[in-house]
């Protein structure tokens, strides 16, 4: 077990949001079984109070489940001084099983999040709450991966051992071993840049196709979601070889260091931006249907498709220069 | 979207009146936060600087240092141990070296004495740490004394090491190799330990492992080892502190969250007249909100901008002994100032996360209440 | 009569002041890293030539003094049961190649 301000702010960061979870989760169950907004009665009123209790809780609670997603990935990178074999933080991710659960999960929650709040915003705007059911349930879905999240950081600061000699992203990320993250990294380039540019196509046609016709919401998220993939699985399989000028280096946390222009924030924050921006608008614009909230999913779906666009514009633009200044070229590679 | 800032710059003058009107109070939870970041932040920056520092000049630390264990202590190695180890792939160079400590008991100071041969120093001459200067009011020229067992010996300051490196040197001693051996009595042909140079730092660990098999008495020190030593040790000792001061932390955060769930009756009527002339319970969040927001972000700022003059313009006055470790012999350094990212956001979650948890409740539960449930 | 400021002018202000002091610690800090570059490249060149392990942090105890090359006993020269007795040993970590093997 280490011990350092970090370690000790990401427990209790997760500790306290698990908390409030929890403690949202319990007026979930009520309204779920009570709620009518038809009712006068002193219980309903209370709900409709604490509503705006929950509210900020989980404003708050998705917020700082931001920050410490990039404290955990920064922390990660610090402490690969301490392990041997350790570069960057994928090493340090490896030193147990439960380094990559934890930051997989601390991204779903991450997009949960930012949909279970494009949900409450809409449902605020709609007089008589029409989504409270919705929402209060896919609260109920959060919860367990916020708590499952909670017990594995904790699980993998707590095991954490020094003797460990890990592997880093020289042997995770290459060509020839086995596993996802290999598998990733073998992809050609030629297959990578078709999968990200053609789902990034299939993204842009189907958000012009919204603003014009309104229609098709839940598939541009969808292909968000889908650009978001083939994105994180390009920056391995290629885009991170330019930034590098390195035929073999395929690591996605190295690009955030100072050592390479700290590239990789250019290019992680417009698409982990645009993606939830995708997935928020998709979520609102499934809802037009409901009288209370017409005129407001036509107002806010649109503007969210838009920032969507151009923040995935923004991505594919940045990931196009990167490759494109590089001094490496790659003729062996490109079969 | 200017309708909305200029609700928010009304909503701001409110605040601020308000809590103008309890300017006690007030004062007094800003003057505490801001001494927990203060706090917390020196921690941080001193360890995290010298972290850095640390690991920055030990790596020019040797690669490789073979001890001897006799008994399960460090004991003299024999000078046969080196032609002993061998030929060893990728070694280019194997010394001995002859170190130890003196300590003196008038000034009540331990010296780190190094007998190194390639300086060419008399027998008679000596070349000390700043630190040792300081102590005891030596200057170039003077003389320096060391006890042996049955006599005393003197010596003369040749030089004084350049005091912008007392970090490494400040209780340094160097003498000549055949003083030295007078002194404490090592005979010829035993040194203190071995260094050897490896040309590929990918060999380290098989030259280290090869040592082990041939000499099974000896322990090697690799300099990653070193390396890693002082990497989590400043962690490590930022996480005790910080433990430490997790009871100031949770005092304050009980404190906030009294002053924010016991209101006073003044500010109860204040809310209930409030809402009595049409606020809704929204805009009171917003205030309590904006309130939160300017005394935490002051606290942040005031407590963080004075820790760094703190720790690198005033060279970490308030408890360098108690993070540099006790001993007579300081050395005085000025930290070269490293910041980084992690740090900013660990003392923000250590500092503004725990008052806005404390607080989010009691505030919504003031601006949930009835207005005539306080008038009456 | 001066203008009255607005109170929450001078919250904007206070704040916008309090960030660019924040920024110029980080610009302060780059400076300094540059400028004292030297003295730091004479540090590891002492450390060098020397062959130095250690930082010369607490030199109280020989085991704090040198901290990289204690051995697992030093901290318990006196008798195998007895204390620690320095107080500088409470505040470091055994080197690493000490704890775990």
């Amino acid at each position: 077990m280490f011990l350092s301000p970090a370690i000790l702010a990401l427990i209790l960061v997760s500790a306290v949001i698990s908390l409030m979870l929890i403690l949202a989760s319990g007026f979930a169950i009520q309204v779920l079984q009570k709620w009518n907004i038809n009712s006068g009665s002193e219980l309903q009123l209370n709900l409709e109070r604490r509503t705006y209790l929950i509210s900020t809780l989980l404003i708050w609670a998705f917020a700082s489940e931001l920050i410490s997603l990039m404290l955990f990935i920064y922390n990660a990178e610090s402490m690969s001084g301490q392990f041997v074999g350790a570069m960057c933080a994928t090493g340090v991710l490896n030193v147990n099983e439960w380094g990559w659960p934890t930051l997989f999960l601390k991204i779903a929650i991450f997009f949960s999040g930012t949909i279970w709040l494009a949900l409450n915003y809409l449902d605020n705007k709609g007089f008589d709450y029409p989504l409270v059911r919705v929402k209060y349930l896919l609260l109920l879905l959060i919860v367990p991966m916020v708590i499952t999240e909670f017990y594995m950081q904790t699980r993998y600061f707590m095991e954490m051992n020094p003797d460990v000699i890990t592997s880093c992203c020289g042997s995770l990320f290459s060509v020839d071993a086995k596993g996802v993250a290999s598998e990733v990294s073998s992809l050609t380039p030629r297959q990578a840049i078709i999968a990200m540019y053609g789902s990034g196509l299939l993204l842009m046609l189907s958000g012009t196709w919204y603003l014009l016709r309104n229609k098709g919401g839940l598939l541009f998220s969808l292909f968000g979601l889908t650009a978001f993939i083939t994105a994180i699985m390009s920056i391995i399989s290629y885009i991170s070889l330019y930034i590098y000028e390195h035929p073999h280096h395929h690591c996605p946390f190295c690009i955030l260091k100072s050592g390479h222009d700290y590239a990789g924030y250019t290019l992680y924050i417009p698409l982990f931006l645009a993606t939830s921006l995708a997935l928020a608008a998709g979520t609102i614009s499934y809802w037009k249907k409901i009288p209370s909230l017409n005129s407001s999913v036509a107002v806010y779906a649109p503007k969210l498709v838009y920032l969507a666009l151009i923040f995935f514009n923004i991505f594919y633009i940045l990931a196009t220069w990167w490759v494109w200044q590089s001094n490496l070229t790659m003729e062996s590679i490109w079969q | 979207m200017i309708e909305f800032f200029r609700k928010q710059a009304y909503l701001i003058d409110f605040t601020m009146s308000s809590l103008l009107r309890r300017k006690g109070k007030n004062f007094g939870l800003l003057l505490v936060y801001t001494l927990i970041v203060f706090m917390l932040a020196s921690v941080m920056l001193f360890s995290h600087s010298l972290r850095k520092e640390a690991g920055i000049i030990l790596q020019q630390s040797p690669e490789i240092i073979v001890q001897r264990l006799v008994a399960g202590r460090h004991a003299l190695i024999p000078a046969e141990y080196i032609q002993k180890m061998g030929r060893l792939r990728g070694v280019t160079s194997k010394k001995g070296r002859l170190w130890g400590y003196f300590y003196n008991p008038v000034v009540k100071a331990n010296y780190t004495v190094m007998a190194p041969d390639h300086l060419d120093l008399s027998t008679t001459e000596v070349i000390i740490g700043a630190g040792i200067a300081r102590t005891i009011g030596l200057g170039i020229g003077d003389y320096f004394t060391m006890r042996s067992n049955n006599d005393t010996f003197s010596f003369q300051v040749k030089d004084i090491i350049e005091r912008n490196s007392e970090l490494v040197t400040t209780d340094l001693v160097l003498i000549s190799p055949k003083a030295y051996r007078v002194i404490t009595g090592i005979p010829e042909g035993q040194f203190t330990d071995i260094v050897l140079s490896v040309r590929n730092p990918r060999e380290v660990r098989k030259v280290a492992e090869k040592l082990v098999q041939k000499l099974p008495d000896i322990r090697p020190v690799l300099r990653e080892e070193i390396l890693r030593t002082y990497d989590s040790i400043f962690a490590w000792r930022q996480g005790i502190v910080f433990v430490l001061l997790i009871g100031a932390l949770l005092a304050f955060v009980i404190f906030a969250w009294d002053k924010a769930s016991g209101l006073s009756a003044e500010e109860k009527r204040e809310i209930g007249i409030l809402k009595a002339v049409g606020w809704e319970s929204a805009d009171i969040l917003h205030m309590k909100f904006w309130e939160g927001i300017i005394i935490s972000l002051s606290a942040f700022m005031l407590g963080y901008l004075a820790a760094y003059l703190h720790v690198f313009y005033s060279s970490a006055v308030l408890f360098e002994s108690v993070l540099k470790g006790w001993a007579t012999l300081y050395p005085q350094f000025k930290l070269v100032p490293f910041i980084d990212g992690l740090q900013i956001a660990t003392l923000f979650f250590f500092t503004i996360f725990p008052y806005v948890v404390a607080t989010i409740i009691p505030i919504w539960k003031a601006s949930v209440t009835d207005p005539d449930a306080i008038m009456r | 009569m001066f203008p009255v400021i607005r109170k929450s002018a001078f919250v904007l202000i206070f704040f916008l002041t309090g960030t660019l002091l924040m920024m110029l610690t980080v610009i302060d800090a780059m400076t300094k890293q540059s400028s004292t570059r030297d003295s730091l490249n004479q540090r590891a060149m002492l450390v060098k030539e020397f062959g130095l392990s250690d930082l010369a942090l607490s030199t109280e105890a020989r085991y704090t003094r040198h901290l990289t090359l204690a051995d697992r006993h030093s901290a318990f020269q006196d008798h195998p049961t007895s204390f620690d007795h320095f107080p500088s040993g409470s505040i470091f970590l055994p080197p690493s190649q000490l704890t775990h093997d």
